[in-house]
C-alpha cells in the first residue's frame, strides 16, 4: 500500500523532467494524477508511459482560462483534490543591460502568476489533509551570472509559501517549497552540454547532478503525511549547493 | 506484513539498516527509533536514565538495543560506539538527538547553565558524530536535531539558542567534510512538540509550561504543538534514501512557526 493511496493530484509541467518524475512517484504510491503541460506530444507519451492512473490536459498555467479547464477536468472526474505541485517554470539567460521587458514578463508570468492562479484555482476542490508543493530553485537563494529574472522570481515562490502558510491557516492544506539544484532533466543535459553538466556536478557537494526521480521522492514526501507538520518551510533537493 | 499495512502503510525504506540515536528514551528520539526499526532497522539508543531506556526498548519491542550513557561524557560514547561495533560492526545512520535546554534569562544565567547546554547542545554533538565516523558507513546518513530556535529569539533560551544555530552550522561544515564518503549530514529543527520535555527538564513550573504550550499553539501556522511521530517521520525520510539528494539543509519541522 502505497503512501498516496487514493489521493488525488495535479502537477503542472507535468509531461517531462520533474513533473513527469513527481508524476511516476505519486501514482507508484497509489495516486490519480492529472498532468498538465503545453505540448501535446510530449503529454502523450507521458500518458503511454505512466499508465491507466495518469491523466493529461493540455494548457498553460500564464493562461487562466486553461487552468480553469484544468480544474474542470479535476472536478468532473473526482470532486475533490489533494496534492497541487506546482511545477510549470521558465527560465532563460540576459545579463543585466540586456534584460528586456518580454523577457521578465515570460518569467514572471509562468514562474510567479502561473502560480498563483495554479493555487488560487485549485483551492475550491482541496480540503483538510491537502498538501500544496511549489517548485522552487537553488536559484532562488543564490546568484548567478545571468540569472536575475529567474533567480528574482524563485524567490518570489520561496515567500509565496510563507504567505500562503498564513492565509491556508485552519484549512488543514499546507503548503511548502521543493527547490532543486542542478537536475539531470534531458532539458538541462541538452541544454548544458557534457562540460556544463560537469560544471555543475563539481559546484555540487555530493558532486553529480540529481536524477529526476531523487527530486520526485522529495515531492511524495511533501505530498504524503510524513510531512505533515511542515508547512511554509523549504526543501532544498540541491546535493548541498546553496546551503553551504 | 499486515501490521506494516495497518500502521499507516509503512514500508520498508531502512531495511537492515544500523541506526544510533542518542536522547532516545522519551520524546522525539523515542519515536524515531520505534519508527526507524517498523522500517526495518536495527536501533542502538542511549540515554542517561536506565529505567526510562529500559522501558523505551520495552516500548519499541523489537531490534532495539539500550547504551546508558551521557553525550558531554566522551568515554560514555567510547563505550556506545565500542557495543555497536560489537553488536553491528558498522553504522548506517546517526540521530544526534540528545540535547539539553533549561531557562536562564540573560540576567540570571549561571557558568553552569552555560555550560551544561553547550556541554550536550554542542560539544556532546561534535563528538558524537566524530567517534561515530571510524564505522560509519559510506553514504550514510547523519542527522543532527537542532531547533526552530536557531533562527528565532527566545526569551530565556539565549544559551539554547546559540547552541542550536550552532548544531545547524555543523551541518554545513561537515556536509564538505564528508563528501568524498557520500555521507549526507543534515540538520533537522522541530518547533514546539508534545513531549515530556517541556514539564519535566526546562525548569518551567507546570502552569508555566501549559502557557508556554499555548503561547507556542497561537505562534504555530498549523496551530497546534507537532506531535513525536510528526516528526520522526520526518528523520526517517532524511535518514532513508528518498533524500538521497539533500544534503546540509535545515528541515524545518515547525508547522510553519519559524517559516513565515
Amino acid at each position: 500500500m502505497g503512501k498516496l493511496e487514493g489521493k488525488v493530484a495535479v502537477i503542472t509541467g507535468g509531461a517531462t523532467g520533474i513533473g513527469r518524475a513527481a508524476a511516476k512517484r505519486f501514482i507508484e504510491e497509489g495516486g490519480l494524477v492529472f498532468l498538465f503541460g503545453r505540448r501535446q506530444n510530449e503529454l502523450d507519451a507521458a500518458i503511454a508511459d505512466l499508465g491507466p492512473n495518469a491523466r493529461a490536459v493540455k494548457g498553460s498555467v500564464s493562461n487562466l482560462a486553461d487552468l480553469d479547464r484544468l480544474y474542470a477536468a479535476v472536478k468532473a472526474e473526482r470532486g475533490t483534490l489533494d496534492i497541487v505541485l506546482a511545477n510549470a517554470g521558465a527560465g532563460s539567460l540576459l545579463p543585466l543591460g540586456k534584460i528586456t521587458a518580454e523577457h521578465i514578463d515570460e518569467t514572471f508570468d509562468t514562474n510567479v502568476k502561473g502560480t498563483i492562479f495554479t493555487v488560487q484555482k485549485a483551492l475550491p476542490l482541496m480540503g483538510q489533509g491537502g498538501s500544496i508543493i511549489l517548485t522552487g530553485s537553488s536559484a532562488g537563494t543564490t546568484g548567478a551570472p545571468g540569472m536575475s529574472a529567474y533567480s528574482a522570481s524563485k524567490a518570489a515562490v520561496r515567500n509565496l509559501a510563507r504567505t500562503w502558510a498564513e492565509d491556508l491557516k485552519g484549512t488543514g492544506i499546507r503548503v511548502n517549497v521543493l527547490s532543486p539544484g542542478a537536475t539531470a532533466t534531458e532539458l538541462a543535459k541538452a541544454a548544458l552540454g557534457e562540460e556544463g553538466q560537469k560544471v555543475y556536478a563539481s559546484m555540487t557537494p555530493l558532486q553529480r547532478m540529481a536524477d529526476p526521480a531523487e527530486v520526485g521522492a522529495v515531492a511524495a514526501f511533501l505530498a504524503s503525511e510524513d510531512s505533515s507538520f511542515m508547512t511554509g518551510s523549504e526543501i532544498a533537493v540541491d546535493g548541498g549547493l546553496a546551503q553551504i | 506484513m499486515s501490521y506494516r499495512v495497518e500502521n499507516n502503510g509503512y514500508g520498508q525504506k531502512l531495511a537492515g539498516r544500523i541506526a544510533v540515536i542518542t536522547g532516545g528514551s522519551s520524546g522525539i528520539g523515542l519515536a524515531t527509533a520505534k519508527r526507524f526499526v517498523e522500517e526495518g532497522a536495527h536501533v542502538v539508543i542511549t540515554g542517561r536514565r536506565e529505567k526510562e531506556l529500559k522501558a523505551a526498548a520495552a516500548f519499541i519491542e523489537r531490534n532495539v538495543m539500550t547504551v546508558v550513557g551521557d553525550v558531554s561524557r566522551l568515554e560514555d560514547l567510547d563505550r556506545l560506539y565500542a557495543v555497536v561495533k560489537e553488536k553491528h560492526g558498522h553504522i548506517d545512520v546517526l540521530f544526534a538527538n540528545a540535547g539539553a535546554g533549561t531557562i536562564a534569562p540573560l540576567a540570571m544565567a549561571t557558568e553552569a547553565h552555560f555550560d551544561q547546554t553547550f556541554d550536550v547542545n554542542v560539544k556532546g554533538m561534535f563528538f558524537t558524530v566524530q567517534k561515530a565516523l571510524p564505522f560509519f558507513k559510506d553514504g550514510g546518513s547523519i542527522i543532527l536535531n537542532s531547533s526552530v530556535s536557531n533562527m528565532l529569539g527566545l526569551p530565556g533560551f539565549s544559551a539554547y539558542a546559540a547552541s542550536k544555530a550552532a548544531v545547524r552550522n555543523f551541518a554545513r561544515a561537515w556536509t564538505l567534510e564528508l563528501k568524498d564518503r557520500k555521507i549526507r549530514v543534515n540538520s533537522m529543527s522541530p518547533g514546539p512538540i508534545e513531549t515530556p520535555a517541556l514539564e519535566t527538564t526546562t525548569g518551567l513550573t507546570a502552569e508555566q509550561a501549559e502557557q508556554a504550550a499555548a503561547q507556542f499553539a497561537s505562534q504555530i501556522p498549523m496551530g497546534r504543538r507537532g506531535k513525536p511521530e510528526e516528526v520522526a517521520a520526518a528523520v526517517t525520510f532524511l535518514a532513508s534514501d528518498e533524500s538521497s539528494f539533500i544534503t546540509g539543509v535545515d528541515l524545518a519541522v515547525d508547522g510553519g512557526m519559524a517559516q513565515v
